[in-house]
């Protein structure tokens, strides 16, 4: 039988492209969307028309419906109370990325799910690239040798919106962009991060948020990595950013820009340069394991747990440019 | 017409010595190197005499040019100021900062020139992005990225693998970027860093560098010892209006591919960025006739001292873990 599934809030825009990927795996019979809860119900009404699926006029009556799980895609600080409200009603949980904006609410996310006997799992997309994998893959294999350094990015645009608002967002990039490297670095290295050291500024937008990042991670087995988790890409950029790392080993180096498929068009119309992407959707590979967990009653892949420590390298960087110093994971409870 | 000796006769030696030897105004008169059959395979190339000592080249030129590994260069710039001969000093200028201090007073007092050779601002990519950024035309710098590196170099007594004489590739060859960072976007105030350095590994060095401007711009430095595929070098400078991005990779107007004997094909491309007018070339040319002006060049001794504080300051980070802020305060 097909994972039935609800989806709680359209704020963040990779909502978008789960329904997407909900309505692919409907159309194999693996899924099902049920239904749309927003409370902007303008664009939960919008949203439900699009996908071809129900709105519903509250959370709540969402999550009385028949579904087995939901996607939950709302500004970052809701993250906590939609998710206490899905679990208790008995739903399992994809939720997006960052997993919580402080580690009390992502611990109690986490707590919840347990307690309530479902499954939490964070929207981590980039474990799903072919490119990824086969980087880990030759990782693993010990082709590279023993891993010494990591140099990786996750760049981008002010997405503007609520993303801006830290009381909405729990910070600006260094929220926004920090979690996805240190997901793959973590998952990589198969080690934790004990320290993190950031530079955090606001030179390109000059508000009241971050909008640059220059962090540096040393992990529990000796790695050290950077990672520049800047909205630092221009207006006229042809693509939204990029993922890269670069795996230094002592037997050699691997260089992986998880996004470079990539054909150029030139368009006249509209006086633009864009980078069309045809490599293979991520975002597929994240909703469809989770749906084949829920569906087999299989541990998810990408954890709370792996959430909220991605998201902890977050807090720690916010920490660090406040003090001006290195500070040392785990962060006090 | 200035007469010129070069110490030192390796890659960086030879790569200047061809410089001078197309310069209408400068004649060079010979070599010195501590490997004297070496010296003497090379002088010929250039119709350059050999030295057998360093004293005897100094009695024979108006200018000496240091190309020696990084060490050496404090008793060599000593003797030359004594002698009241200009000097051309390889970059990083001194292995120490007060090594450095000594090299300045002791030009100063000598009333000779003292540059060091940060030849990256006569490169033609680097010396634009900088016109660009002064122009405005990214408006506020406020994330910079430079890279550079490739396989871990060798040379005469494997001197670049001894960290006491080198530095490691944050002194040795980064300092071209802190140099030209320095030089376009102003001071540093703080610097962390994480390397391979200390970690006692065979032939493999690699950093990763954060400094923090006094403009308050954030850059990231990579030096790469570490990738066997050949020299790279990228930048990009990302501002409140605009980017500049530079790769080296795809800045190649011509790559070549032979086929191996047999036609067999797995012949590797190789790249090549010919330039009408060579950066060392533009280099020496600018010493030169600022010497022979008698004006100051433009690159400075105290800019060469810079360029080493703040790779020391990403040595000593790398080394203690901590943040360590310029210019003295904690």
């Amino acid at each position: 039988m097909a994972v039935r599934i609800g989806m709680m809030s359209f704020a963040h825009m990779h909502a978008y492209s789960y329904a997407h990927c909900v309505k692919q795996l409907e159309a194999q019979g693996k899924a099902q969307l049920v239904g749309i809860a927003d409370d902007d119900a303008q664009r939960g009404q919008q949203v439900a028309q699009q996908y071809e699926t129900r709105f519903f006029p509250s959370y709540e009556a969402l999550l009385d419906a028949s579904i087995d799980a939901v996607i939950v895609c709302p500004e970052n600080i809701k993250h906590r109370p939609l998710t206490e409200m899905a679990a208790k009603a008995g739903k399992h949980v994809l939720c997006e990325k960052p997993l919580a904006t402080t580690k009390a609410d992502g611990r109690a996310m986490i707590e919840v799910c347990r307690a309530n006997g479902v499954q939490l799992m964070t929207a981590f997309p980039c474990r799903f690239s072919p490119s990824y994998i086969r980087l880990k893959q030759m990782v693993r294999s010990g082709e590279l040798g023993e891993v010494l350094a990591i140099r990786g990015t996750n760049r981008g645009r002010n997405p503007g919106g609520w993303f801006i608002v830290p009381e909405l967002s729990g910070g600006g990039a260094v929220i926004d962009h920090t979690v996805h490297v240190t997901d793959l670095c973590r998952d990589l290295l198969g080690s934790e991060v004990v320290e993190v050291y950031a530079e955090i500024g606001n030179g390109f937008c000059h508000g009241d948020f971050d909008d640059t990042g220059m962090l540096t991670l040393t992990f529990a087995n000796d790695v050290f990595a950077t990672l520049d988790s800047s909205w630092s890409r221009p207006k006229v950029f042809p693509t939204w950013g990029d993922v890269t790392l670069q795996v230094v080993g002592t037997k050699g180096l691997v260089y992986m820009d998880m996004f470079a498929q990539n054909s150029t068009l030139y368009d006249d119309r509209n006086m633009r340069i864009t980078l069309e992407h045809w490599g293979s959707s991520i975002d597929l590979g994240l909703v469809s394991a989770f749906v084949q967990s829920v569906q087999e009653g299989k541990p998810v892949p990408i954890t709370g747990e792996d959430g909220l420590a991605a998201a902890e390298v977050a807090f720690a960087a916010y920490e660090s440019a406040k003090r001006g110093e290195p500070v040392k994971l785990p962060l006090p409870e | 017409m200035l007469k010129v000796g070069i110490v030192g006769a390796g890659t960086m030696g030879r790569t200047h010595a061809s410089a001078y030897t197309k310069l209408p105004n400068a004649q060079l008169v010979g070599f010195y190197d501590a490997d004297q059959a070496f010296a003497g395979r090379v002088a010929p190339q250039f119709g350059a005499k050999v030295f057998d000592s360093y004293d005897s080249l100094l009695q024979q030129v108006d200018m000496v040019d240091i190309c020696t590994p990084t060490p050496t260069h404090l008793e060599l710039v000593l003797k030359a100021a004594s002698a009241g001969k200009h000097i051309l000093c390889e970059k990083p200028l001194g292995r120490t900062l007060e090594q450095c201090e000594q090299m300045i007073e002791a030009a100063r007092k000598a009333g000779v020139t003292l540059m060091p050779a940060q030849v990256l601002r006569f490169f033609p990519e680097f010396k634009q992005a900088r016109d660009l950024v002064l122009a405005g035309a990214v408006g506020k710098p406020a994330a910079i990225r430079t890279r550079r590196g490739g396989p871990y170099p060798r040379a005469a007594n494997d001197w670049y693998a001894d960290f006491e004489q080198s530095g490691g590739p944050i002194l040795d060859m980064v300092i071209h970027d802190f140099d030209w960072l320095r030089w376009t976007f102003g001071e540093v105030d703080r610097v962390f860093a994480k390397a391979l350095t200390f970690k006692g590994l065979d032939h493999i060095d690699y950093a990763l560098i954060t400094l923090r401007l006094k403009s308050g711009a954030i850059a990231h430095v990579e030096a790469n010892w570490a990738d066997p595929s050949g020299f790279k070098v990228d930048f990009e400078i990302a501002g409140d209006a605009g980017m500049i991005a530079f790769d080296s990779r795809f800045a190649m107007p011509l790559t070549v591919a032979k086929q191996d004997a047999g036609g067999a094909g797995g012949g590797v491309a190789v790249p090549e960025s010919p330039l009408a007018e060579d950066p060392y070339m533009l280099e020496i040319q600018h010493f030169v006739d600022s010497v022979l002006a008698g004006q100051q060049p433009s690159i400075t001794a105290e800019d060469g001292m810079k360029a080493v504080e703040i790779a020391l300051a990403a040595i000593e980070s790398a080394r203690t873990g901590k943040v360590i802020r310029l210019g003295g305060g904690a």
